[in-house]
């Protein structure tokens, strides 16, 4: 577990600001994000397109929240349960055969591959870092 | 942290405003889907060019024609309890890699293709067309009333899952 306040803070910055821009940019164009929901081919177009109205701002308020300090290991925590639950689904979508942009950062948005994976390993990684502090930073 | 009622209250505010924000923002977007207006638009950024959107009398034209290779995109059930005579059944599910490869192989040459799915509301129809438009295919055109104009306007059908 790190300790140090300041390797955590750019956990922070890294992680929320990243949130914060997956989400605006989301925010900006849902039925893109919608269209990119459906190419996973998972879910009804009506659950595509509740979640490509909400998950964006679900992104950018944790993503703020972990900046700005408010809820922060909650922000966190939500955080990396969605990185986990985003490489179940590229694992799925991997093993399905299934070619389809993974919609992250939309129209910026790339495969879903095993490159992906390890980038959100890597996010995963630092969001719990940020969660799992138990007691306060001197 | 994690379980405890603070966790609860702070992850439910974050996903409660989260809804309220993009439900209310976007009121117009949901009512025209509520309305049914935009089904397939999901995907419309996806189709551009190669991709025809055709009524049922140009479908009707190629199949008296015989000029189309008709693409049901619905399931084996629905495609054996009725379906455009001579038209191949390529479940949307099944539509990857290999097996698309085979079926666009098997269609002779010189023929338009014509997908549909059930109705005007599937976005199966669309979301096939775009695949075989990108392996290269040209002119893929949707039916966009889907089998159930089809048979509504009375017009033939077969049954079976009889594909030869």
């Amino acid at each position: 577990m790190i300790r140090n306040k300041h390797v955590l803070y750019a956990f922070r910055l890294i992680i929320g600001g990243l949130f914060i821009y997956a989400g605006v940019i989301k925010i900006a164009d849902p039925l893109g994000f919608a269209r990119d929901i459906q190419n996973y081919r998972i879910l009804p177009p009506a659950a595509c397109l509740f979640i490509a109205l909400t998950l964006p701002w679900f992104e950018a308020l944790s993503g703020a929240f972990l900046i700005v300090g408010i809820f922060k290991r909650t922000s966190a925590w939500l955080l990396s349960f969605l990185l986990a639950g985003f490489i179940v689904l590229v694992i799925i979508t991997m093993a399905r055969g299934l070619d389809v942009d993974c919609g992250c950062f939309g129209s910026f948005s790339r495969k879903a591959d095993w490159r992906l994976i390890l980038e959100d390993a890597l996010m995963l990684y630092m969001s719990l870092q940020i969660a799992g502090q138990r007691r306060p930073l001197q | 942290m994690i379980l405890t009622k603070r966790f609860f209250a702070e992850a439910g505010l974050i996903a409660g405003l989260s809804v309220v924000l993009g439900l209310a923002l976007h009121v117009p977007v949901i009512r025209q889907f509520l309305a049914g207006e935009f089904a397939q638009e999901f995907i419309a950024g996806k189709t551009g060019p190669g991709i025809i959107l055709i009524t049922l009398a140009e479908a009707e034209d190629l199949f008296a024609g015989g000029k189309g290779a008709f693409v049901d995109a619905r399931s084996r059930t629905d495609f054996s309890a009725g379906h455009i005579p001579a038209a191949k059944n390529l479940p949307f599910e099944e539509a990857q890699g290999e097996a698309l490869k085979e079926f666009t192989a098997a269609i002779p040459p010189g023929k338009t293709f014509v997908i549909y799915c059930s109705g005007k509301d599937c976005p199966a129809g669309l979301t096939l067309a775009v695949l075989l438009r990108d392996l290269g295919l040209e002119e893929v055109r949707v039916l966009m009333g889907g089998w159930d104009e089809w048979i509504a306007a009375g017009l033939p059908a077969e049954r079976g899952n009889d594909q030869e």
